[in-house]
């Protein structure tokens, strides 16, 4: 059959098109990929924890201006840094006088500001997770007041406050910033800590995130107002209940045979994924389940409810795939190490020197930590 | 019995008491030394974190100062790593690998001796076979043995061709064993596409260049001679 030089030239077009066609959408899936997206509706569900969401922001967003208009123009410049400047990784367990932090220390505030100043991490936390938070600090004042922070004010040192100064200690010693500027829209972050805590809560629209923050305590039980105050006795007794819930085969699978010494992800390890360990989920029972995301529950549930639960929803998808290690003895009051690691989330619980009174925790999503997946870089 | 002799022992305990800071109970008599091993297909990269506890914190400063001058210098801080790498064995498939020194940073003594500095270590060494199929890498650390204690563990590797098996430790964590296996080097989806995408077009341009050339020439061939009508 003979073609005509228009007929050839058909040919070689429609060859090309038929190349460049699917490489444009491969160059431009975005278009495809949103239509995709549009064309599932929201469930009834979604659209109601969206709500609960919003509305939790608007009040955090409200606590963050209320904090703001207490203080004077110097504190507002002191207390704000931008959204991705460097003060995001800016935070450590250490106590001042070996960790400089930056923002507004408690001790340099007035009562009222510093009142405003707790609102807010009110705001962003659960009813339980600003009780764990507070036991924390005051934590740290009976450290401070039982000598932990004699060396406060070393003769030879600067003063407080300065670089150089004693080890300090107390409820004074806590600080607050804010990185970005507090909006029901624009990702910000709210950054809380001290000794043995710091607290970071990325706000995105809706959405909070709190990875990465460190909860520990020292001591890990005191006496406050004629009440037993364990911060983080429940995270302990928890990790021992499950430890016990696992038959033998399934301890031996979870229980590392070598010692633990420290946290493996405390800070600086920031974008790191270690190798997981231990027994996957989904070799646990649904009781065992659900008291391996009952453990878990005592870091995401420090985040307030709403956003709490969307995170739980989500480690429970993964579960399958998360894993839990253990070392050390498995008799509650014994000196353990444990892991909880998922693809969207790493917690560990780490006594620190074989010392039972001195407890050290760290909780990330290596997927979100600051938010990565929600901030458009 | 001579009470000076008595003495002087509760002297030296009282003042080591006086200086050795109550950091809460932040890292005391403890040489804690984290490893992270990053393995890849042709090098496996070391991550090694060394914080001295606040008693060990002078001996660990004397250990790299060597001059004596209270100060790090860069070769001191040299010198220290490459002692540390000395005492480091990593074996790729049974064979030792050699450890090259990537960099070093050391923090204040002040920090140090409170318990809280480290000191940063980053290694690489290359690894002789890449090919597909099981590896093994092992990694052993005995620098200052009789003070350390140990965390070693293995990074989730970035390349997706590498599968890493499941780790053995020793009680102490001083080292790590891993069987690692190299996925072949297969061709993506992606890279299949394209290569189906280019070769259509290569075809398409071909065909718009010379096809009616060709089909040309052949129909003209193919046509009778005028001596043959003859």
């Amino acid at each position: 059959m003979r073609m005509s030089r228009p007929a050839w030239a058909a040919l070689s077009l429609a060859l090309a098109a038929a190349a460049f066609r699917p490489a444009l959408l491969l160059v431009f899936p975005v278009a495809a990929d949103s239509q995709q997206r549009a064309g599932s509706p929201p469930t009834a569900a979604s659209t109601a924890n969206g709500t609960a969401t919003a509305a939790v922001t608007t009040k955090v967003v409200e606590a963050a201006n209320a904090f703001l208009a207490t203080l004077s123009a110097p504190q507002r410049t002191k207390v704000t840094f931008g959204f991705n400047s460097t003060q995001r990784t800016g935070w450590s367990n250490l106590p001042s006088g070996i960790f400089q932090r930056n923002g507004l220390r408690f001790g340099d505030i007035t009562p009222r500001q510093r009142q405003a100043a707790l609102a807010l991490v009110a705001a962003a936390l659960s009813r339980e997770g600003y009780q764990k938070v507070t036991d924390i600090m005051n934590g740290d004042e009976v450290l401070k007041n039982a000598g932990g922070g004699r060396t406060g004010g070393r003769p030879g040192g600067p003063g407080p406050g300065g670089p150089g100064g004693g080890i300090r200690f107390g409820l004074d010693e806590y600080y607050v910033a804010l990185l970005g500027t507090p909006s029901a829209i624009e990702p910000w972050m709210i950054q809380f800590g001290g000794h043995h805590l710091a607290i970071n809560v990325t706000v995105v629209g809706p959405h909070s995130v709190m990875t990465p923050s460190l909860p520990a305590a020292q001591p890990a039980k005191y006496t406050l107002n004629g009440q037993t105050i364990r911060p983080l006795g429940r995270e302990n007794d928890k990790g021992f209940a499950l430890i016990n819930a696992l038959n033998r085969g399934q301890q031996k699978r979870a229980i590392l045979d070598y010692r633990v010494t420290d946290l493996v992800m405390g800070p600086g390890a920031d974008g790191k994924v270690i190798q997981p360990e231990g027994i996957p989920a989904s070799e646990l029972d649904a009781g065992q389940q659900a008291l391996l995301l009952d453990v878990v529950h005592e870091w995401v549930g420090i985040l307030n409810d709403e956003a709490a639960a969307a995170k739980m929803a989500e480690i429970k998808a993964n579960l399958p795939k998360t894993y839990f290690a253990w070392s050390g003895a498995t008799q509650n009051g014994g000196l353990a190490y444990y892991r909880v690691q998922g693809p969207t989330v790493v917690i560990e619980y780490a006594p620190q020197q074989g010392d039972l009174d001195h407890i050290h925790t760290i909780y990330r999503d290596p997927t979100n930590d600051y938010g990565a997946k929600l901030v458009r870089p | 019995m001579n009470l000076r002799r008595l003495y002087l022992p509760l002297v030296v305990l009282c003042a080591w008491l006086a200086t050795v800071p109550p950091a809460g109970a932040h890292r005391l008599d403890e040489y804690l030394q984290a490893t992270r091993l990053s393995i890849d297909i042709q090098r496996v990269d070391l991550e090694i974190d060394l914080t001295a506890g606040a008693a060990l914190a002078s001996n660990v400063f004397a250990w790299i100062d060597t001059n004596r001058d209270a100060e790090i210098s860069s070769a001191e801080g040299d010198a220290y790593a490459r002692q540390v790498l000395r005492s480091v064995v990593l074996k790729v498939d049974g064979w030792p690998v050699p450890v090259t020194l990537a960099g070093a940073s050391f923090p204040q003594f002040r920090d140090m001796r409170l318990g809280v500095g480290t000191i940063r270590l980053r290694a690489t060494a290359k690894v002789p076979s890449a090919a597909a199929g099981r590896h093994q890498v092992s990694f052993l650390n005995t620098h200052r043995l009789e003070s350390s204690v140990y965390l070693v563990n293995a990074l989730v590797p970035e390349n997706p061709r590498i599968q890493l098996g499941d780790p053995r430790r020793d009680r102490g964590q001083h080292g790590l064993t891993l069987d690692y296996t190299v996925i072949a080097d297969t061709p993506s989806p992606l890279d299949r596409t394209f290569a189906l995408l280019a070769g259509l077009a290569m075809l398409g341009w071909l065909l718009w260049r010379f096809g009616y050339t060709l089909t040309q020439a052949v129909a003209t061939r193919s046509r009778p001679s005028p001596a043959g009508r003859r």
